[in-house]
C-alpha cells in the first residue's frame, strides 16, 4: 500500500519542526511486559493510554516502552487477539516496569464448545459438520434436508418411511423447530412404501442444528432428538428462481427493500409422467400430486429482527397396493392439506438482555380412505414461546423462558357398518431455565431444567439437563451430557384415550471430538433409558383397547463420524457408522424385543468431487443397513427374525452451465439392489398350516431425477462498466 | 523551493495541535505499514481509532491491514481471528460512515479472503454477496478506481471460472486502471492505494493486448 506520498512526508517533517519545542516538555516513560497466564511473552500486543495516541506494540519478548506527555490518572489498555482486553487506571508515573497478565478470551475461536449430541450445519460454527449446501448436494437426499441428515450417525435407515429415526427411537420422538418454534406436522404424506420428505425448502434456511440427544432445556416434547432450522436473516439479493424438473416445476422470487425483504416460492410436483414411463409396484389410479407454497417476510429494526414464515401445501393420490390377505389389493387414497405459519421476533433489550418471542399455528387436514374405511381428521395446533437471555459476562449467561402448546384434534371414522367421532384437546404449559458457565477456554458447563404441566393428564413433569465440555488438547475435546425428556403419547393413541401419562427417556452421553485442518472426527457413546411407554392390548390401537403406561426399554450404542475435506484435492467426503442395541416392551408387544425400525449396524459414505474443468460436481452416497426385525408366525417368538441387509448407492451430477444455470441429474440405487423392508404374513395359514408371506418392497427400486435450475438476478454477468 | 513548501505547510498545520496529533499518528502508521510492519501499523490505527471515535478512517485501516494479510494465511485459527477482527472494525467504520463505497469494497475483499481460503465451503454463500457489494459500491461511486477495478476483476474471475470469454473485460480493466490517475482522494489519509496491484492484474489478465 503506497498510501504515503510526498505531501504526507512534508507534513511529517513540518510537524517535527513544529513540535520540537514541545518535546522539551516533560515526558513520562511507560514500560513493562505483557505475558499470558502461563508466563509466555505475548508478541504484537497493543499497549496504549486510553483516549490518547500514546502507545506501542510489544516486542518478541513481550516488552513495551513508550513516552507520553500525559499526566495525572490515565487508563492503560492492553489488547491482543483471543485475549480479554486488560485495563488499569493509575497515575502515569506508576506505569513503569509493570507486568501485565492477559486472560484468555473464553469466546475465542479455539475455546471449548459443548458438542455432546449436536451436529450443526452452518458457515462458521465451531461444531459444524455439514455446510448448508451439503443438504442439496448429497446424492441420496434429492434436495430434502431430512435425507441429508440421514447420512449422519445416530440415524437408522428406514427406507420406506423417510422420517428421522434417531438412536432406537421412533420417528415421532424427533421434533422439528423453525426459528425456535415447533412444527407440528413436518412431513409430507406418502404411500407406505415410498419415503416421505420434509415439507420445507432447504434454500430458506441457513442454519441447521441436529441433536441426537442431550439437548437444551429449551426444547421439550421430544424423547429422542430435535432438529432446529433457522430461516435466513437477510437474503443476499433480489432474484427469481425457476426450476424445471422431471417431476414438476417451481418458481421463487425474492424482493429486498431497505429494512425488509420478502421471498416466496411455489412448487408443483406430479409423479404422473414419471409413473407412466417407469411403472412401479403400486397400481396408481391418481399418481402422487402436490402443490406447495412458502413465503418469508423479514423486517429489521434497530435492535432486532422480525420474521414471518408461512407454508401451505396440498397433496393427493389414490392407488391400489398389493396385500397378501386381499387378492384384489388394498385401495388407499389420501388428500392432505397443511398450513403452517410462524412469526418470531428476536432482538436486544439493552443491558445485555436478549429477547426471542415466537408463535406458530398449524392447520392440518387429512382425508384418508383405506379399503371401505373413510377417515377424516383435522388438527389445529399452536405454540407460543418467550425466551429471555441475559449475558452477565463472557463467562456467565442465563436463559429463562416459558411456552404454551395447544392441540385440538378431531377425527371422523366411517364405514358401511359404523360411524364414530373422537379426538382430544391438549394443552401443555412449560417453563425452562438454563445457565451457561465458561470457566476457562478449556472448561464449560450448561445446566438447565424444564417443567411441564399437561392439562390433559393434569400432571406435572420436571426434567433436569446438564452438559460439560473439557478441552483435552489443541484440537480435541470431551463432552458429557445428561438429561430427562418427556413426551406425550402420539395422536394415534391420544385420540382414543386421554387418561395417560407422558412417556419418558433419560439420556447419558459421552462424546469425543477432534477437529483440525478441515477434518473432523467424532465418536459418541450413549445410553438411553425409556420408561412410561404406551401399551395396549389389541392388534391396532382402537376405541376398545385398554391402554396403559407400562412400557419400558433401552437403546445404547456408539456413533462414529469422520469428515475430511483436505487430504485429497477437490474431494470432500464423510463416513458415518452407528452401532445400536435396543429393545423395548411397548405398544402390544408380548415381550421385550427390538422394534423393526432399530437395526444394529448403519453405515454411510458421502463423497463429493469437484472438477473445475468440467464445471461439475459429482456426488456419491452409499448406505448400508443391517437387517431389520420382523415376526415370522411360522416359528415361535416375536420379532425374532431379520430381513437381509439393505444397500443403496446413489450418484449425482451438478453441472454449472453458467453462473446462473445449473443442470442436476441423479440416480438413486444405481446398482438396483433389491431391498426388502420387512414381510407381510397372511392372516390365516394355508392347507399345510403355513402362513404365506409377501416381501415389503419399495414402490420402486431406483429413482431417476433430472432438474434444471435457473436463477435470474441483477448482477449476473451483465457489465455496467461499459457506460463509463 | 522545497523549504518554502515545508514552511507553507508548517503554517497550515499550525491551525491546531489536536489535528496535528491525528496527522502525526496516521502518518506514523502508514510509515510502519510501508516498512513492512503491518501489525504495528494496525495497532497504531487501533490506538487512533479509540482516540478519534467519530472518524471512520482509523477503524477502516485496522480492518484493511487484517484483510490484506489474510489472503495468504493458511492457518485457519489465525485466519478466522484476523477476519473476525477485521469484521469488527469494519462494522465500526460502517456505523460512522453510511453508503461509503470504500467500505463496501473492503467488505467484498473480506468475503473474498474467505472464498480464497476455502472455495468449496464459502464460495456459494459469499460469491453472491461479493457481487452484490460491488454493485452497490458501483451505484454510489462509479468513478472510484477501487470500485471499478474490484468489480471488473471479480466479474472477470467469475467468467473465467465458467469458461467464458474474458477478453471483453480487458477494456473495462484498462479504464479502471486509468481511473487511478485521475481520482482525487476525498481528503487527507483517505484511501488511494491499489494502483500497483491493478496494473499487475491488468498485465496478467490481458496479456495479448
Amino acid at each position: 500500500m503506497k498510501i504515503h506520498n510526498q505531501l504526507n512526508r512534508s507534513i511529517l517533517i513540518a510537524l517535527i519542526i513544529m513540535l520540537l519545542p514541545t518535546l522539551v516538555l516533560a515526558q513520562t516513560e511507560v514500560s513493562g511486559i505483557v505475558t499470558a497466564k502461563n508466563g509466555t511473552p505475548i508478541f504484537g500486543a497493543n499497549v496504549y493510554l486510553d483516549g490518547t495516541y500514546d502507545g506501542a506494540s510489544t516486542d518478541m519478548e513481550g516488552k513495551f516502552t513508550f513516552e507520553t506527555e500525559e499526566t495525572g490518572v490515565q487508563t492503560l489498555m492492553v489488547s491482543y487477539v483471543a485475549y480479554e482486553p486488560f485495563m488499569m487506571a493509575a497515575d502515569v508515573s506508576q506505569f513503569k516496569n509493570i507486568s501485565v497478565e492477559l486472560r484468555e478470551d473464553v469466546n475465542s475461536l479455539d475455546a471449548v464448545v459443548i458438542s455432546a449430541g449436536t451436529f450443526e450445519a452452518g458457515d462458521n460454527s465451531k461444531v459444524s459438520v455439514l455446510k448448508p449446501l451439503d443438504v442439496v448436494t448429497t446424492a441420496s437426499a434429492l434436495g430434502d434436508f431430512v435425507g441429508a441428515l440421514q447420512t449422519l450417525p445416530g440415524t437408522t435407515t428406514v427406507a420406506e418411511d423417510g422420517r428421522l429415526f434417531v438412536r432406537g427411537g421412533d420417528a415421532g420422538e424427533t421434533q422439528i423447530f423453525i426459528d425456535g418454534v415447533r412444527v407440528f406436522t413436518p412431513y409430507s404424506p406418502t404411500t407406505n412404501n415410498a419415503p416421505t420428505r420434509g415439507r420445507y425448502s432447504p434454500f430458506l434456511f441457513d442454519g441447521i442444528t441436529f441433536s441426537t440427544g442431550g439437548y437444551s432445556a429449551e426444547y421439550g416434547q421430544a424423547l429422542s432428538s430435535v432438529l432446529l432450522l433457522n430461516t435466513i436473516d437477510e437474503p443476499d439479493q433480489e432474484k427469481t428462481d425457476i426450476s424445471i424438473m422431471s417431476v414438476g416445476a417451481g418458481l421463487g422470487n425474492t424482493q429486498k427493500w431497505e429494512k425488509s425483504s420478502l421471498s416466496f416460492n411455489a412448487n408443483y410436483i406430479s409423479l404422473a409422467p414419471y409413473v407412466a414411463v417407469f411403472p412401479n409396484r403400486n397400481d396408481w389410479e391418481k399418481p402422487f400430486e402436490t402443490f406447495s407454497g412458502e413465503t418469508v417476510f423479514r423486517r429489521k429494526f434497530d435492535n432486532g429482527i422480525f420474521k414471518f414464515y408461512a407454508a401451505f401445501d396440498a397433496s393427493n393420490f389414490k392407488l391400489t397396493q398389493e396385500d397378501i390377505n386381499l387378492p384384489e389389493g388394498l385401495r388407499f387414497r389420501l388428500k392432505n392439506k397443511n398450513l403452517y405459519t410462524n412469526a418470531s421476533y428476536s432482538g436486544s433489550l439493552g443491558n445485555s438482555w436478549k429477547i426471542n418471542a415466537g408463535a406458530s399455528l398449524t392447520h392440518a387436514n387429512n382425508e384418508i380412505g383405506v379399503g371401505e374405511n373413510d377417515i377424516d381428521n383435522i388438527e389445529n395446533s399452536a405454540h407460543f414461546k418467550l425466551k429471555l437471555r441475559k449475558r452477565f459476562s463472557n463467562r456467565v449467561k442465563l436463559t429463562v423462558g416459558a411456552e404454551q402448546f395447544l392441540t385440538d384434534f378431531v377425527e371422523d371414522f366411517e364405514n358401511p357398518f359404523a360411524e364414530a367421532r373422537y379426538g382430544f384437546n391438549n394443552g401443555i404449559s412449560a417453563v425452562f431455565s438454563e445457565a451457561d458457565f465458561v470457566f476457562s477456554r478449556k472448561l464449560a458447563m450448561k445446566v438447565g431444567a424444564r417443567g411441564e404441566y399437561s392439562d390433559l393428564f393434569n400432571d406435572f413433569t420436571f426434567s433436569p439437563r446438564a452438559s460439560i465440555a473439557y478441552k483435552t488438547g489443541k484440537s480435541s475435546q470431551v463432552s458429557i451430557a445428561y438429561g430427562d425428556f418427556f413426551q406425550q403419547p402420539f395422536n394415534d393413541i391420544l385420540k382414543f384415550q386421554q387418561e395417560l401419562e407422558a412417556q419418558k427417556t433419560q439420556h447419558y452421553i459421552l462424546n469425543y471430538q477432534y477437529s483440525a485442518n478441515s477434518r473432523i472426527f467424532r465418536v459418541e457413546a450413549y445410553h438411553k433409558k425409556y420408561s412410561n411407554l404406551i401399551t395396549y392390548d389389541t392388534e391396532f390401537p382402537s376405541f376398545d383397547s385398554s391402554y396403559g403406561n407400562n412400557g419400558d426399554g433401552y437403546a445404547r450404542g456408539i456413533d462414529l463420524f469422520w469428515r475430511d475435506n483436505n487430504s485429497i484435492k477437490n474431494i470432500d467426503y464423510w463416513v458415518s457408522y452407528s452401532l445400536l442395541d435396543s429393545e423395548r416392551a411397548y405398544l402390544n408387544f408380548p415381550t421385550a424385543a427390538t422394534p423393526s425400525f432399530a437395526n444394529t449396524h448403519n453405515f454411510s459414505v458421502v463423497g463429493k468431487y469437484f472438477l473445475a474443468d468440467w464445471k461439475s460436481q459429482f456426488g456419491l452416497s452409499y448406505q448400508y443397513a443391517s437387517g431389520r426385525s420382523y415376526t415370522n408366525p411360522n416359528e415361535p417368538g416375536f420379532l425374532q427374525e431379520k430381513t437381509r441387509d439393505f444397500n443403496s448407492l446413489s450418484l449425482n451430477w451438478a453441472y454449472l452451465i453458467s453462473q446462473q444455470k445449473i443442470l442436476y441429474v441423479s440416480v438413486n440405487n444405481v446398482l438396483a439392489f433389491k431391498n426388502i423392508n420387512g414381510y407381510q404374513y397372511a392372516n390365516t395359514p394355508d392347507v399345510n398350516g403355513n402362513f404365506n408371506r409377501r416381501g415389503l418392497q419399495p414402490a420402486t427400486d431406483q429413482f431417476f431425477f433430472v432438474g434444471f435450475f435457473w436463477t435470474i438476478s441483477d448482477d449476473g454477468t451483465d457489465n455496467q462498466l461499459d457506460n463509463l | 523551493m522545497k523549504n518554502l513548501l515545508i514552511i507553507a505547510i508548517a503554517f497550515i498545520s499550525f491551525t491546531g495541535l489536536a489535528q496535528g496529533k491525528y496527522e502525526k499518528g496516521m502518518t506514523k502508521a502508514f510509515e510502519l505499514w510501508q516498512n513492512e510492519k503491518p501489525w504495528e501499523a494496525a495497532n497504531m490505527f487501533e490506538r487512533i481509532a479509540q482516540a478519534e471515535m467519530d472518524n471512520w478512517l482509523p477503524p477502516f485501516y485496522v480492518a484493511q491491514v487484517n484483510v490484506i494479510n489474510s489472503f495468504n494465511e493458511k492457518d485457519e485459527t489465525k485466519l478466522t481471528a484476523q477476519l473476525k477482527k477485521a469484521q469488527d472494525f469494519l462494522n465500526d467504520a460502517k456505523a460512522l460512515s453510511k453508503d461509503n463505497a470504500e467500505i463496501l469494497v473492503l467488505q467484498a475483499q473480506l468475503y473474498t479472503a474467505w472464498v480464497v481460503y476455502d472455495g468449496a465451503k464459502y464460495g456459494m454463500t459469499y460469491s453472491q454477496k461479493i457481487a452484490q457489494l460491488y454493485n452497490e459500491a458501483y451505484k454510489i461511486e462509479p468513478t472510484n478506481p477501487r470500485v471499478a477495478f474490484g468489480k471488473t476483476e471479480w466479474d472477470m474471475g467469475t467468467a473465467r471460472f465458467f469458461g467464458q470469454d474474458t477478453s471483453k473485460f480487458c477494456e473495462d480493466l484498462k479504464k479502471a486502471v486509468a481511473l487511478y490517475e485521475t481520482y482525487e482522494p476525498k481528503g487527507p489519509f483517505h484511501p488511494q492505494g491499489g494502483v500497483e496491484y491493478a496494473r499487475g492484474s491488468l498485465e496478467q489478465n490481458c496479456k495479448e493486448e
